[in-house]
């Protein structure tokens, strides 16, 4: 009786370990193949349909810079009419325009918590010199709870670095 | 005293503090008249090179280019760099700061009651060149009322803008303008 005990205990650990063991082949095999740059120009923010304020513009865009030089998988980050960027091997150009936009309340945040909420939504490109798009992406900047409006802008920088560092690489 | 009454006597002076707080506000907003040579008590949100963000300093136009005090350095941008002017609002709670930060943990929701009380902002965003002709931004805000006067001494100076007086006062004027706070 005993015996059986520990052979079925045995079995369940094996069971275990053997679906994390294919859990994590399975997440590796669905990694995406990195693509190879080692320079990023980011291109101003653009909102042709959606009336955006200037301090959100340029507060994403600036956000966005300074991300992609802190966190960002390139070597080098330059910014729109950077005479430097013509000289760059495997250059990427990220183009932004924001599709939509809802202007929350600081005071309301703070007030009640769930109301408020400040969220812009931007439709990203990632192509080459060319103009051959190599990656779109659709990203979202919120700020839910605490901080100004512009923090929205910080959260939509972040997100873009992070798909940035899931599909470029400067080594590869 | 019970813990009641210690939670009232602090609801209280919160209270007290903020409502001492808010005619001030309101005084300087009235006493902000638009004063063109003298330097303006702005914040730095971000952007500005060589400057750190939310820092406070003086900002004065004159000479061809835009100079702000901070910390005992100064910075100074060309004003023909500088590609676009535009001008905007925004408010700001009025008790902030660590005080702001320990008035959350007052009892019965007395922070968020803080939170109601809010001074107005001016808010001056500029697109500017580097020597490199990288583009740059940067957000400013000031006391109510400069914001148009250092537009306009910065247009005079050689900057640009894309946002005319008349298309603001058009703004101003349509039903989607609403507070921002």
């Amino acid at each position: 009786m005993r015996e059986l005990r520990v052979i079925s205990r045995a079995v369940v650990c094996l069971t275990v370990i053997l679906l994390c063991g294919f859990g994590a082949m399975a997440q590796e095999t669905a990694k995406p193949v990195k693509i190879k740059a080692t320079a990023i120009q980011v291109d101003m923010i653009h909102s042709d349909e959606i009336k955006l304020p200037a301090e959100f513009q340029v507060s994403m865009y600036e956000d966005l810079v300074r991300q992609l030089q802190k966190k960002g998988p390139f070597a080098h980050v330059y910014r729109e009419g950077d005479r430097n960027a013509a000289s760059a091997p495997d250059l990427v150009i990220l183009r932004s325009n924001v599709t939509g936009f809802k202007e929350g309340s600081q005071r309301k945040r703070e007030v009640t918590t769930v109301a408020g909420e400040t969220q812009i939504k931007i439709h990203c490109v990632f192509s080459d010199k060319g103009g051959k798009t190599l990656l779109e992406a659709d990203v979202t900047g919120k700020v839910r709870f605490f901080g100004g409006n512009l923090r929205a802008t910080y959260d939509f920088a972040k997100a873009t670095t992070k798909i940035a560092q899931e599909h470029f690489s400067s080594t590869t | 005293m019970s813990l009641r009454g210690k939670s009232v006597i602090v609801v209280t002076c919160l209270v007290a503090v903020g409502a001492l707080m808010l005619p001030a506000g309101s005084a300087a907003q009235q006493s902000s008249v638009p004063v063109t040579d003298a330097p303006v008590k702005v914040v730095v949100i971000k952007g500005l090179q060589g400057v750190k963000d939310n820092a406070k300093g003086t900002l004065i136009v004159g000479d061809g280019s835009m100079h702000i005090t901070h910390d005992t350095t100064v910075s100074n941008l060309d004003t023909h760099s500088i590609e676009d002017v535009v001008t905007g609002d925004d408010s700001q709670r009025v008790i902030r700061g660590t005080l702001g930060t320990l008035s959350w943990f007052a009892p019965y929701g007395a922070g968020r009651f803080l939170s109601l009380f809010r001074s107005k902002l001016d808010t001056v965003t500029i697109k500017y060149r580097d020597a490199d002709g990288g583009l740059h931004g940067a957000i400013f805000t000031m006391p109510v009322g400069q914001a148009e006067v250092i537009k306009k001494e910065l247009l005079a100076q050689g900057a640009r803008t894309t946002v005319t007086e008349a298309d603001t006062k058009a703004g101003a004027t349509t039903p989607d303008a609403k507070e921002k706070q």
